[in-house]
């Protein structure tokens, strides 16, 4: 009795799960489907063509936007690495007076909307005459992504166990060789993730590559599909057959690292 | 050493000071180690965000079109506070909080599903987090057609028998705030249930059966043994999920509702965009920035004084 | 050990790769290039075909325009081509950039001087608020050449071409309505309406004929929400003259003003009495409903022209929407969009005769050639539905008024453009949606209300 109740119930659970599915899923059979019909098909309401796509890559540059989105999200997410690894191991570990209250500012950091601070940022990198340089975009994303990677990665790092760090001490290592055998090792799984979410933010980022890579030759995908769109028209279908492309590195960047994804949020939160 | 503790105490930002130990480094060498080890994050974060920040702070107090400005003082917040659109887009932003508890219990309530391994949860897992790669451009466009009177939703209805049910969320002010959450929840679902199927994981099952032994009921253990024990993790969640109701979903709004009908699903975010970028008021979107940051700020101190209260 | 390799090459590669990103990066043409070279080229910058400068050094200038792909955008690039081909040394790099924030992006590049010598500039108080960084033409090209472009006072300083032209326009166009003249056939009705109230009768005799008359939304944008109300409120306010329209800028007509309220209290009354589709706020489907004959009539204007006509063919009409008492007057035809020079660009003389090539004969056959209508003064369009818009103005003696979107402070079209649909939509009362817009327009400091600022 108990056992076939079980079995109603954890089939119930499948059923459920297989309907979230669907929920979750209809965006990419919205995209597939308008993306193989022509304009017109797609005010009719029916048909397939290959129109759109090649309207796609007739209007825009599909591919150089593609290398330019992942010059400049690979750059960030490099840089957002290197700088959120070493600043955990100082938060979490090697603590010096005013340490807390720079890590708190830093975590305020997460909070402010990016439209507020964009104007002067702009200003600020235009000085420097790093617009329409990658190394501006790259440098910017990196600022804004910084804080909450941070903070993952000092929650991550504090659940390391002080004995280990210490017992290397003793050994007469130095904080670098700690933190390049130890530390870094240790934490593949958090780095993974952090990467992936920054991958995913800063690849499908308009406003800032908009303003601070102005011209298709340092442009990204994600605003090359913006202009797609003038201000009385827009061709969908050929919007969406940007879009399923412009989807598709950040999907393969997730399966590709999923399971290190999971293990880096479980060991960041669970000590 | 109580790690539960330490975690609690890092977030506030005070660390555990490694032990000091017999021969080896000297304590200085530590600090010096943590000052430069912290400098690239901090140069990095101080240069590139610290300073715009900075800026917007003082431009708030100033009247600027992106080129000259002109000190007004409080003139700005003056402006904002008597303006009766701000009141709305501030209870807006209030409806949007109140929504979050939901954004994170679903979730949850999945994750407690998947936990129980049913089959093919891994492959279940794996679909719930695609949809954070697709843009908020084709969310927005998807979710028209999916609340439009000839949408999708209102098909499923009449198939289902409940035609009769007639919907169109979009057109009301407040429906259409409710048609914007539930694409809000659907769009932070995957990253949330990541979150706490990781959590589940990590909990000691033998607190489980110990609850169980005694007679709990399912639901009894998800309320009274689960929860407290992620609580971490739904903090975690709680604060992704805030910052990303009140900063991020600007492109979402603006495809599904432009803020409309009327401003009745224009948040701050979104107001601080029409201001700047529409206008071209530049000081009082700057005005408008520092009050969300302010807000935001305030919610994330409360929910932490709440959260650890509960849990120490 | 592994992990240390991978902790090397990982520090190793977000170095080089921003080295890498560096050295790719900084290819982008800066408009400071061929700066040296401009004086040698034409001096001259009077109209007509200029006759090729001959072994002039080769000079490179952008343009920057936000038309997607529309036919606007397929003109600009044949008019750059046939430029080209009349000035060989010259190149003159399209960039198309996205409409959502182009002008801030224009202001920002501006700042940072790594914007354009030519842009897409929209006219009317859009061009005044962005003269900050636009050069006038008239030093460049003589003013009676300018004039020859229809409206052009709308793109000029103090809205006068004398006093200083910075936009050149690229077409005409109009708001106006479409119908289905099969549609109108099947319900007996033989002549256009001209008043509220023979709109009222022919939407009676729609509907008894089972057809619904109207389709209100996004149109044939179709991405975001919500309709846009501005051909209606151009309409709306033809009960006005168009030098009266200044007194909506400055507050002597306030927006609360009972003769506006009374037309918008008409103008909502088409929804509430069942002449259009419930979901005005979000069909997305308005404009494929209205070409696949669901609806008699939809307003939106000259860039649907070749949509319609590829569906409808000869069953589409345009007319004037009669939201008047008095037979209606007025069309809205107004060069919207046009081309403007910044004032930061170091080869002027090159793009202000490209400016100039617009006037001539072969740039207005591009013109017309890729669908628009053609701006200059005695030029016509062979398109049916272009004519008929045309010959309201040119034949049938309407006023032609501007675009009021283009002409009302932005704070105030921004209000607008949320309260009126909610109006419409009948989630706001006509009342309340006029005060919002009179509040937004009364908020503004003075000097954005005075006479002097509407020119």
């Amino acid at each position: 009795m108990n056992r076939t109740r079980r079995r109603l119930s954890r089939m119930a659970m499948f059923v459920v799960l297989c309907l979230v599915v669907v929920v979750m899923l209809f965006p990419f059979y919205f995209m597939t489907l308008t993306s193989f019909r022509s304009y017109d098909q797609y005010l009719a309401g029916s048909g397939f063509s290959l129109d759109s796509w090649a309207v796609l890559f007739d209007t825009i540059p599909v591919l150089r936007e593609l290398f330019n989105s992942t010059v400049v999200t690979v750059g960030a997410v490099l840089i957002i690495l290197a700088v959120s690894t070493t600043g955990g191991f100082a938060f979490a570990k090697l603590g010096y007076p005013g340490s807390a209250v720079i890590f708190l500012l830093l975590l305020a950091g997460m909070m402010v909307p990016v439209q507020s601070i964009i104007i002067p940022e702009y200003v600020n990198v235009s000085g420097f005459g790093l617009i329409n340089q990658f190394q501006g975009a790259i440098l910017v994303y990196a600022a804004l992504g910084a804080p909450f990677a941070t903070y993952l990665m000092t929650t991550y790092y504090r659940g390391i166990s002080n004995e280990l760090i210490e017992a290397s001490l003793m050994d007469g290592a130095s904080y670098l060789q700690i933190f390049m055998k130890v530390m870094l090792p240790l934490s593949v799984p958090a780095i993974v993730t952090v990467a992936v979410l920054q991958f995913i933010q800063i690849w499908d980022d308009l406003l800032i590559g908009l303003l601070f890579l102005q011209t298709p030759e340092v442009r990204t995908i994600t605003v090359g599909l913006a202009t797609l769109q003038s201000s009385r028209m827009v061709n969908i279908p050929a919007l969406m057959a940007g879009s399923l492309v412009s989807a598709l590195p950040a999907i393969i960047v997730y399966l590709v690292f999923q399971r290190h994804l999971v293990r880096g949020l479980t060991m960041g939160m669970g000590k | 050493m109580d790690l539960a503790g330490t975690t609690e105490r890092a977030a506030v930002g005070q660390t555990e000071p490694l032990r000091r130990h017999r021969g080896g480094r000297p304590m200085g060498g530590r600090r010096r180690a943590g000052f430069v080890f912290s400098l690239p994050v901090i140069l990095l974060v101080a240069g590139l965000l610290v300073l715009p920040i900075g800026q917007t702070f003082y431009y708030s107090l100033t009247s600027w079109d992106g080129i000259t400005s002109t000190w007004v003082g409080l003139d700005n917040y003056r402006q904002l506070f008597s303006d009766s659109t701000f009141w709305q887009v501030l209870a807006n932003n209030g409806i949007l909080l109140a929504s979050i508890p939901l954004a994170i219990l679903i979730p949850l309530l999945v994750a407690f599903l998947l936990n129980e391994r049913v089959l093919g949860w891994r492959f279940f897992r794996s679909v719930y987090f695609l949809p954070t790669a697709i843009s908020w451009v084709v969310i927005g466009m998807v979710a028209i057609r999916f609340f439009a009177s000839e949408g999708i939703l209102n098909n499923v209805l009449r198939t289902i028998g409940l035609g009769s049910v007639h919907t169109d969320l979009l057109s009301g002010e407040f429906s259409a705030m409710i048609a914007v959450i539930i694409t809000f929840i659907w769009s932070v679902f995957g990253t949330n249930t990541i979150i706490f199927i990781t959590g589940m994981a990590t909990l000691d099952r033998e607190v489980y059966e110990a609850a169980r032994v005694d007679g709990a009921g399912a639901w009894s253990i998800f309320f009274f043994v689960t929860i407290p024990m992620l609580m971490r993790f739904i903090q975690f969640a709680f604060i992704l999920t805030l910052i990303t109701a009140f900063t991020a979903l600007f492109s979402l709004i603006f495809i599904m509702t432009q803020g409309g009908p009327g401003f009745a699903t224009t948040t701050l975010e979104f107001f601080v965009f029409e201001k700047a970028f529409n206008n071209g008021v530049f000081g009082l979107a700057a005005a408008i920035g520092v009050v969300l940051f302010a807000i935001v700020f305030a919610i994330w101190i409360v929910q932490f004084r709440i959260l650890r209260s509960r849990t120490d | 050990m592994v992990y240390r390799r991978f902790a090397a090459v990982a520090f190793a590669s977000a170095i080089v790769a921003s080295l890498l990103a560096g050295c790719s990066g900084s290819s982008s043409p800066s408009p400071s290039a061929a700066a040296s070279a401009v004086p040698a080229a034409s001096t001259t910058a009077s109209a007509s075909a200029a006759a090729p400068a001959t072994a002039a050094p080769p000079v490179a200038i952008s343009l920057w325009h936000n038309y997607g792909t529309e036919a606007n955008a397929t003109a600009t690039e044949n008019l750059v081509k046939g430029y080209q081909a009349l000035h060989p040394n010259v190149t003159i790099n399209i960039v198309s950039q996205p409409a959502n924030n182009y002008f801030d992006l224009l202001k920002a590049a501006a700042i940072s001087k790594t914007g354009p010598c030519l842009a897409t500039q929209w006219t009317g108080l859009f061009t005044l608020q962005n003269k900050a960084y636009l050069e006038p033409l008239n030093k460049y090209i003589p003013v009676a050449t300018l004039k020859q472009f229809k409206g052009v006072e709308w793109g000029s300083d103090n809205f006068n071409a004398d006093s200083g032209v910075y936009v050149v326009p690229l077409e005409m166009q109009t708001y106006n309505g479409f119908y289905n003249k099969d549609l109108f056939a099947k319900a007996g009705i033989t002549a256009l309406p001209t008043t509220w109230a023979e709109l009222e009768a022919v939407d009676k005799k729609l509907k008894a004929a089972g057809i619904q008359p109207f389709v209100y939304g996004t149109g044939a944008q179709g991405l975001t929400a919500g309709f846009y109300p501005f051909y209606d409120l151009s309409y709306m306010m033809m009960m006005v003259q168009v030098s009266d329209w200044k007194k909506l800028y400055t507050g002597e007509l306030p927006w609360t003003d009972p003769s506006i309220k009374a037309q918008l209290d008409k103008w909502v009354a088409l929804k509430a009495n069942g002449y259009t589709n419930t979901d005005v706020l979000n069909d997305t489907e308005s404009w494929s409903q209205f070409l696949a004959g669901k609806a008699a009539m939809t307003l939106e204007g000259t860039w649907a022209i070749s949509a319609a006509e590829k569906a409808l063919g000869d069953k589409v009409g345009v007319f004037a929407p009669p939201f008047s008492d008095q037979p209606i007057k007025g069309i809205v035809e107004f060069p919207g969009d046009g081309f403007a020079m910044t004032s930061y660009c170091p080869n002027k003389d090159v793009a202000a005769d490209f400016l100039a090539y617009m006037a001539t004969p072969d740039a207005q056959k591009i013109i017309e050639d890729a669908g628009l209508i053609p701006g200059l003064q005695g030029t016509s369009t062979n398109d049916p539905l272009a004519k008929a818009l045309l010959s309201f103005g040119a034949d049938q003696g309407f006023t032609r008024y501007p675009m009021i979107d283009n002409v009302m402070q932005p704070e105030v079209a921004d209000t607008a453009g949320k309260v009126l649909v909610a109006a419409f939509a009948g989630t706001m009362s006509t009342q309340d949606a006029l005060q919002k817009m009179a509040d937004a327009l009364m908020q503004l400091p003075a000097d954005r209300r005075s006479p002097s600022g509407y020119k």
